[in-house]
């Protein structure tokens, strides 16, 4: 709990940092970024060193299930938060996390009440986790410290933004783009706010062998769990983790870049405080906060890869919507008139348009 | 020396003594002694070494009163017999020819000539197909010979013992085992027969949806889901209850099983289509009656890697269902459902157990597959292209079954015409009598 706070005063400065000037925030990360901060151990990778006899969990399942009955629609109906029936599916996934064995709980039968189970957690962090996940909204994710995204487990921690299914498609993106374009396939791409390292990630795993990712990210909670999980899926030297605002570390690299991809803050301010639960009471704003209208990161990023790609560069971001979308290909027809071409708006599964993409003259 | 303890009961026939018999009598009864405290089984497992003597202590009670009990209990167990011997008779018959005994001879005619061109090893491999081809059909009609040969032997038995007017148990004993061990081998052919479709041997899939009509539909829903997982189980079968959407009230909107195991999907194929149910409404304060429609499909569960179709992606409508908002970063919830739709036929699949998108969306495409290969070898299309929409929307829909509850108890097959009053029975799994009907309508279809 100490971590999130700090990871909340954190957060919050450095917001503050990062939207008022782009300028380093280096000296000031320093002190509130030591380097003790290690980054916690996702549920399903910990070890199975406590027991509890079958009768004992199923309790605890009952319990758990009873309460999350007990939410119905409440939650859907104040913020679109999630009902009964995702937190009943949670609340499978968390005893597959948790149990060392989770298939042993359907082949036993009643007679074995006493057998014992390995489990990951203590039964009594269970009931001090399921309680948190319903009465203080704490999202799932936080509390296994893991999401599946795309082919991956990814671990998140408070502090760090949980990996939207939305932004998935980002990586089917670039995919596409360096199918036809060998040159960008073996290039230099940067993740400009990785958070739990995601795009990096999945990016990193399709590109070549020349290939290489350079994922950023201001919040020093992130960078540490971005390094994690990077070191999990053994991609240490393709994709190298630094911490720093924006473009800011990349100076070196101007007009060398072959792709750029960011999931930057781009909620306006004035909707942070109508978020759902899991969401505004638990995330960091830093990753959510876009500024008044949302696009605050956007612009910014938008001006950054004018003079970061190179010419035939590919950059992909994600949006809030189809305002933001519009706003961001008009200002680049203009404002960077004759700096990109093939401009895009690219639609997430739900029918959201949700992507800009473009390709650097 | 089992024909000691046997002749001791029934003692007259001297085939006993030269021909063996099945060490496991079918019909313990005939030879049940009133006053033996020992069970058969037992008995019979120390027979190495119990011979004349202990069979004597075994049976040491007055000969005159055992042999009337027995000869009573063989005269009935001789009717049930002979009626039992008929009903084969009939059954090898039929089976013989539905199984084309003279097409099988032609074809092995056919197969022969051709073997004994002179061209005929020129093609190595399509020679060696047409051997394997011949010994198929040769071990068939061997094997439809061999279900007369034993149809014959206990017909035998059954002339043999009316001419004598006496009782040989040992001799029916004999032909009851024929009767029992032929009965299985064609059980075998039979079901080897009926489930020859190309993906008959797989598990399966059974996906449950509850039909319009509220908490009446939802709950039905999951009695169906019950009802299934109990068969499964009596297979012994592995299942997966993989998703589950529970019912507002009670019940379940939807909910998908895998079932693992050999030749599940061959069982569960017939089922299929709306199941209606008739029953006054637990739900209803006035307990009306009611009725409430639940739809079943069931695919194949395929190994990846024969799902060797490939699907233009602009034939596919893949959706995404997030609750409402604005998604993205405003939303956190784990709800990751991918809906895929075949465009040209309309065929639909759904996948929300995964934790990922795109795990959810590799599954969805491959069951949309699966279903895909599963209804273009029920129409008979050589490839997904030929498949009629419009006759998937018919077929997959079709009322099949009647599960009536109230005013009287009756399950009926739409389709076979199998019925049946024990309905709690069903409820609790005992489907097998309708899936055997089914399996055998739709074979009598083919032909």
């Amino acid at each position: 709990m100490n971590l999130s706070i700090l990871a909340r005063a954190s957060s919050l400065s450095t917001a503050f940092a990062s939207r008022t000037l782009h300028r380093s925030i280096a000296c000031s990360s320093v002190s509130y970024a030591p380097n003790s901060i290690n980054p916690k151990t996702p549920l399903f990778l910990r070890p199975p060193i406590f027991t509890a006899t079958l009768s004992d969990l199923q309790k605890w399942q009952n319990w758990a299930k009873t309460l999350a009955s007990s939410v119905g629609s409440s939650f859907t109906e104040s913020d679109n938060g999630p009902d009964s029936e995702i937190l009943h599916r949670e609340l499978n996934w968390l005893i597959e996390d948790a149990l060392e064995n989770p298939k042993s709980l359907r082949t036993r039968s009643e007679f074995e009440s006493e057998s014992t189970l390995q489990l990951r957690a203590d039964l009594g962090d269970l009931y001090t986790l399921w309680k948190q996940r319903i009465e203080m909204r704490r999202p799932f994710q936080y509390i296994v410290g893991c999401e599946h995204w795309r082919d991956l487990v990814l671990s998140v921690e408070e502090g760090v933004l949980i990996p939207r299914p939305e932004t998935e498609l980002m990586v089917d993106l670039v995919c596409d783009v360096i199918k036809e374009n060998g040159d960008l396939k073996g290039g230099l791409w940067v993740d400009l706010g990785t958070g739990s390292g995601a795009l990096a990630i999945g990016i990193g795993r399709i590109l070549g062998d020349a290939g290489r990712v350079i994922a950023i990210d201001v919040s020093p909670i992130a960078v540490q769990v971005a390094l994690f999980n990077v070191k999990r899926y053994n991609l240490q030297d393709k994709i190298s983790v630094k911490q720093g605002s924006w473009f800011d570390p990349l100076t070196e690299f101007k007009g060398r870049v072959a792709g750029l991809v960011s999931n930057p803050p781009y909620i306006p301010s004035g909707h942070i405080n109508g978020l759902q639960a899991e969401v505004g009471r638990h995330e960091p704003i830093l990753a959510l906060d876009g500024g008044k209208d949302g696009m605050s990161d956007l612009l910014h990023l938008c001006n950054g890869a004018a003079f970061m790609l190179k010419p035939g560069g590919f950059f992909a971001f994600e949006t809030n919507g189809e305002d933001q979308c519009r706003f961001l290909v008009d200002h680049m027809e203009s404002v960077h008139k004759n700096s990109f071409y093939d401009l895009k708006i690219i639609p997430d599964f739900a029918g959201i348009q949700r992507f800009v993409t473009g390709i650097r003259l | 020396m089992e024909s000691v303890v046997h002749g001791f009961v029934a003692g007259r026939s001297p085939y006993l003594r030269t021909k063996p018999i099945s060490p496991l009598p079918i019909s313990y009864k005939t030879l049940t002694c009133p006053t033996a405290s020992y069970p058969y089984s037992q008995s019979l497992i120390s027979l190495s070494q119990c011979k004349v003597g202990t069979s004597s202590v075994l049976f040491a009670t007055p000969d005159a009163g055992v042999t009337s009990e027995t000869n009573v209990w063989a005269m009935q167990d001789f009717y049930s017999l002979r009626k039992e011997v008929e009903a084969t008779s009939r059954r090898v018959e039929e089976i013989r020819a539905s199984a084309g005994l003279d097409q099988l001879g032609e074809e092995v005619a056919k197969l022969e000539e051709a073997t004994a061109s002179d061209s005929f090893w020129d093609d190595r491999s399509s020679a060696q197909q047409t051997l394997m081809a011949l010994t198929d059909v040769k071990d068939k009609i061997n094997l439809l010979n061999e279900f007369q040969t034993q149809v014959d032997d206990a017909e035998t038995v059954v002339y043999l013992t009316e001419e004598m007017e006496s009782t040989d148990t040992a001799l029916l004993e004999e032909a009851a085992t024929i009767v029992k061990e032929l009965n299985k081998a064609l059980d075998k052919f039979e079901l080897s027969q009926l489930l020859s479709g190309p993906y008959d041997k797989e598990g399966a899939v059974i996906n449950i949806t509850a039909g319009a009509g509220g908490t009446d539909a939802q709950d039905w829903a999951d009695m169906l889901l019950r009802m299934y997982v109990r068969w499964a189980e009596r297979q012994r079968y592995k299942t997966r209850v993989v998703e589950k959407s529970m019912g507002e009230e009670a019940g379940i909107k939807s909910a998908t099983v895998e079932v693992e195991g050999r030749y599940a999907f061959g069982y569960l194929c017939g089922e299929k289509g709306t199941h209606r149910i008739v029953r006054q409404s637990p739900f209803n304060a006035k307990g009306l009656r009611q009725t409430s429609f639940c739809g079943v499909e069931v695919m194949p569960l395929l190994p990846e890697d024969s799902l060797n179709v490939e699907i233009p992606e602009e034939d596919l409508q893949i959706g995404f269902s997030r609750a409402g908002g604005s998604g993205g970063q405003n939303v956190n919830k784990v709800e990751t459902a991918v809906r895929i739709t075949h465009i040209p036929t309309g065929v639909t699949v759904r996948c929300t157990e995964e934790r990922s998108q795109l795990a959810n969306k590799i599954k969805a495409l491959s069951r949309l597959k699966a279903k895909l290969m599963v209804i273009a070898v029920e129409q008979r299309a050589s490839e997904i292209k030929q498949i009629r929409g419009d006759a998937v929307k018919a077929d997959w829909g079709q009322q099949i079954r009647n599960y009536v509850f109230h005013p009287y108890k009756l399950v009926k097959d739409v389709r076979t015409g199998y019925e049946t009053t024990d309905i709690v029975s069903v409820m609790d799994g005992e489907l097998d009598p309708f899936i055997k009907a089914y399996l055998r309508f739709k074979y009598t279809q083919s032909i």
